[in-house]
């Protein structure tokens, strides 16, 4: 029904940008990765005052609402009404179902987790409370926590172990997913699916909002086809529009203002391909000059021989 | 909630609650008791001088009435020696003399008495007394020509008072119910505390806790003060729930001026969603810091049905004001004026009124921000815009919230349409509102119906309604015209004009 809509109607409504993402909440960045991914031209609007909202994202179109908290989320309803659709024919597939369960449930566990409690939330006032008054975001923010930690089923007496658990998951989600990925572009054959949305967002929160302490974040860098599949779609799709390539996935994100304050040495990162690519090209050039200051050596070296000589016989 | 601040009118006071008392010295002529008729509630022992023997009893009448006839010719000269406060065990001195201070001013017996009707009147609107009696005695022999006034209270025997009452707010669609609890005078300073709880039909409701002080730091400035918690129910007319909780304080400076603070955390909610795009931008938590000053001059014989006089309200607000900039910001100006006209047949009164309101943010990006729905002026109802004092709201003909500026609301698939009743759209209410209307009421030949208080009216009436903020300022558009040269025929005018842009469909 929405086919013949005019596209620049087509509005995203989500949480404000921050930490170098076009929106810095890790529930909306999915619906706005899915909506990239599928070359969908839309306009971006914010919502910086209901961070308890489970409404947000939302997808409009003239009188055409999708709301996140309706038929299992905003991506799930595009795809239902027939907006935009990158899971056909892939939704039939076995593997596609166990990856979305791995994605939506365990990483999506591990990442709620990390947010409100493993880093004591230190990101969370970027994100949703910036723009309410102090006494609100404060109210809000021990509102969520409590929330967050109820849906986590934690208590006093199981959090350690079920801090175990969420990491234990978290980590075994990071290899399965890492090995089926491998070095490929997508997580299924040549085409972006939902789940890349689900897992491209993952892996951007996690590497450019929360804090270099946070364990899960160190637990994603391990696996470093990861943060190349997120660097490459990033700068494929993400940045296609904007002026300017943020900065890699690894470096510090600018806007950051955890604990990370001091240059701290950390582990060299990967060299990416088209460094690999130019210090070949490097090397080629200078054998090249090698090689010709050679040959110009012997060549010259010879002709000026043959003066000497000729000068000799006078 | 029944505002204690509305004190009685002191001359609608009985004369009868003021007594003169008798006394074997004689103030110039004498001074004769008088009887007291009340509507019950007084003590008759307290005014019983001593027993009177017949010849006492004439003596006291002929007294009397030399002075009465004295009074009625020319004033008597008296002079105010000292109040005396009796009666009270829990409120404090300085309250009740507070009231009665009126009285030492006058010099005059006329003058007394009116004064002591005043401080009469005012004593009983504090509400905390079951009874309140004034006698003046003679003041000490030695100083003829005083008086001593004698303040005899009886203080509430039960503090707690408790009232169930039904009221129609001007903003509301239905009746509400409101339940209250006062507790009078804990700490003897006219203080009344109270707790209510209000539900209207359309599922609003609030409860507060509430202070009314009489005086502040010994001003006559009524103060009043509540912590609320509230719900609004928009959702049939504009698509959003408004919840508040907050805390609100008002000071009466002046019968004319008042001054009110409000600190309050806002959400709006649209929990059907289905709300339209203007009022889905608004969703969302706020926090409300303003404050209000009221001008009012009201100089008509009735509110309800005025026949004869004028009115002025001018309501100016700015919010904002934290140091917190994240606080909603934005400035609302209302004004209202009324004038009645009497025609003289049949209580007929030809009575007029304008009123306009306007609001817009401010701050950086005021420019391109919308303004706050809860700030904006709405419309129409049930309530006569003869009677209501609160800026442009009321208006013959619409329906609630039924004039202005709307949008389409969210179209969804399979929708349960709810009969009749389905609204399609909200109003979003307007930035800038203008009300005016004329109406000529009369009372009908029948006696029947001027003894039920039924009177007609014929009325006509206008309202407009525009945005402003949000960029849609730039559809209006100033104008300056000087012609230059025009045909003898020309209809022309210079100067400056306003002009409304719509953008053509």
């Amino acid at each position: 029904m929405e086919g013949d809509q005019d596209t620049s109607d087509f509005t995203l409504v989500t949480r404000k940008p921050c930490f170098g993402l076009p929106t810095a909440c890790p529930n909306c960045l999915p619906a706005y990765i899915y909506l990239k991914l599928a070359q969908l031209p839309f306009q971006l609007a914010f919502n910086p005052t209901f961070p308890d909202s489970e409404e947000l994202p939302y997808f409009e179109s003239g009188t055409y609402v999708a709301y996140n908290n309706e038929d299992g989320g905003v991506i799930e309803k595009l795809k239902k009404d027939g907006i935009v659709n990158l899971d056909s024919q892939l939704q039939s597939l076995p593997e596609y179902l166990s990856l979305k369960a791995l994605i939506v449930s365990w990483l999506d566990e591990a990442l709620t987790y990390e947010v409100w409690v493993g880093t004591e939330g230190i990101s969370a006032s970027k994100i949703y409370y910036s723009d309410l008054p102090w006494a609100i975001g404060k109210f809000l923010f021990y509102k969520q926590t409590y929330l967050a930690k109820n849906r986590l089923g934690l208590t006093k007496e199981n959090a350690e172990r079920r801090e175990k658990l969420i990491y234990k998951r978290a980590s075994e989600a990071y290899e399965a997913l890492s090995t089926r990925l491998g070095e490929q572009k997508f997580l299924f054959e040549d085409r972006p699916s939902s789940l890349d949305a689900f897992f491209l967002s993952h892996i951007l929160f996690t590497i450019q909002v929360l804090p270099e302490t946070s364990v899960l974040r160190c637990k994603l860098l391990e696996h470093s086809n990861l943060v190349r599949y997120a660097e490459r779609l990033k700068s494929e799709f993400l940045e296609a529009s904007s002026s300017s390539p943020s900065p890699p996935l690894h470096s510090f994100p600018p806007s950051f203002s955890g604990k990370g304050s001091k240059p701290k040495s950390k582990p060299k990162a990967e060299k990416s391909e088209e460094e690999k690519k130019f210090k070949k090209r490097a090397r080629f050039f200078l054998a090249a000059q090698f090689i010709a200051v050679v040959i110009y050596v012997s060549v010259m070296g010879g002709v000026s021989s043959d003066e000497v000589e000729y000068e000799d016989d006078d | 909630m029944a505002n204690p601040a509305d004190k009685p009118d002191p001359n609608l006071t009985s004369p009868d609650e003021v007594e003169l008392r008798e006394d074997p010295e004689d103030i110039n002529g004498g001074e004769e008791e008088e009887e007291d008729e009340y509507e019950g509630e007084d003590d008759d022992e307290a005014t019983a001088s001593k027993p009177q023997s017949r010849e006492d009893a004439a003596a006291s009448r002929v007294n009397a009435q030399n002075l009465f006839r004295r009074m009625g010719v020319a004033p008597v000269p008296v002079r105010v020696h000292d109040v005396i406060v009796k009666g009270n065990e829990k409120t404090k001195d300085h309250v009740i003399e507070a009231e009665v201070d009126g009285v030492r001013h006058a010099t005059t017996l006329q003058e007394l008495l009116e004064a002591a009707n005043v401080a009469n009147s005012n004593l009983r609107a504090l509400d905390i007394f079951d009874s309140v009696k004034i006698t003046l005695d003679a003041g000490p022999p030695e100083l003829p020509d005083t008086t001593n006034v004698v303040v005899k209270v009886v203080e509430s025997q039960s503090p707690l008072a408790a009232e169930i009452i039904t009221s129609t707010k001007s903003q509301a669609r239905s009746s509400s119910l409101e339940g209250s609890l006062k507790y009078k005078n804990i700490f003897g300073h006219g203080d009344i505390w109270d707790t209510s709880l209000a539900y209207g039909c359309d599922s609003s409701g609030e409860v507060g806790l509430g202070l009314y002080l009489p005086r502040l730091r010994g001003r006559p400035s009524p103060f009043t003060s509540r912590v609320y918690l509230s719900t609004q129910d928009w959702i049939k007319f504009s698509s959003y729930r408004e919840r508040a909780l907050g805390v609100s304080l008002g000071v009466l400076l002046s019968k004319n001026h008042e001054l009110g603070y409000t600190l309050a955390w806002r959400n709006l909610i649209d929990p059907t969603q289905m709300a339209s795009r203007a009022i889905r931008r608004q969703i969302g938590h706020s926090l409300v810091s303003d404050l209000k000053y009221s001008f009012k001059v009201d100089e008509r014989n009735s509110a309800l049905r005025p026949t004869r006089g004028y009115s002025f309200v001018s309501t100016s607000q700015i919010g904002g004001l934290a140091p917190d900039s994240r606080t909603l910001r934005f400035l609302r100006q209302e004004f209202d004026v009324k004038y009645a006209v009497p025609l003289g047949f049949y209580r007929s009164a030809l009575n007029f009124g304008v009123s306009g309101g306007i609001t817009f943010p401010w701050g950086s990006g005021y420019k391109s921000r919308a303004s706050s729905v809860s700030e904006r002026f709405f419309l129409g109802g049930n309530i006569s815009p003869v009677c209501s004092l609160e800026g442009p709201s009321a208006l013959w003909g619409f329906k609630t919230r039924g004039l202005g500026p709307n949008e389409p609301r969210r179209e969804v698939e399979d929708e349960n349409q709810s009969g009749g009743d389905a609204y399609e759209r909200d109003f979003v209410g307007g930035d800038v509102a203008v009300t005016a209307y004329a109406d000529l009421s009369f009372d009908f030949p029948l006696r029947w119906f001027r003894e039920r208080g039924i009177h007609g009216h014929v009325f006509a009436c206008a309202g407009n309604m525009a945005e402003l903020s949000g960029n849609k300022y730039r559809n209006f558009t100033l104008n300056y015209c000087h012609i230059l040269k025009k045909q003898e025929h020309d209809r022309a005018k210079s100067g400056f004009f306003l002009t409304f842009s719509t953008p053509s469909s």
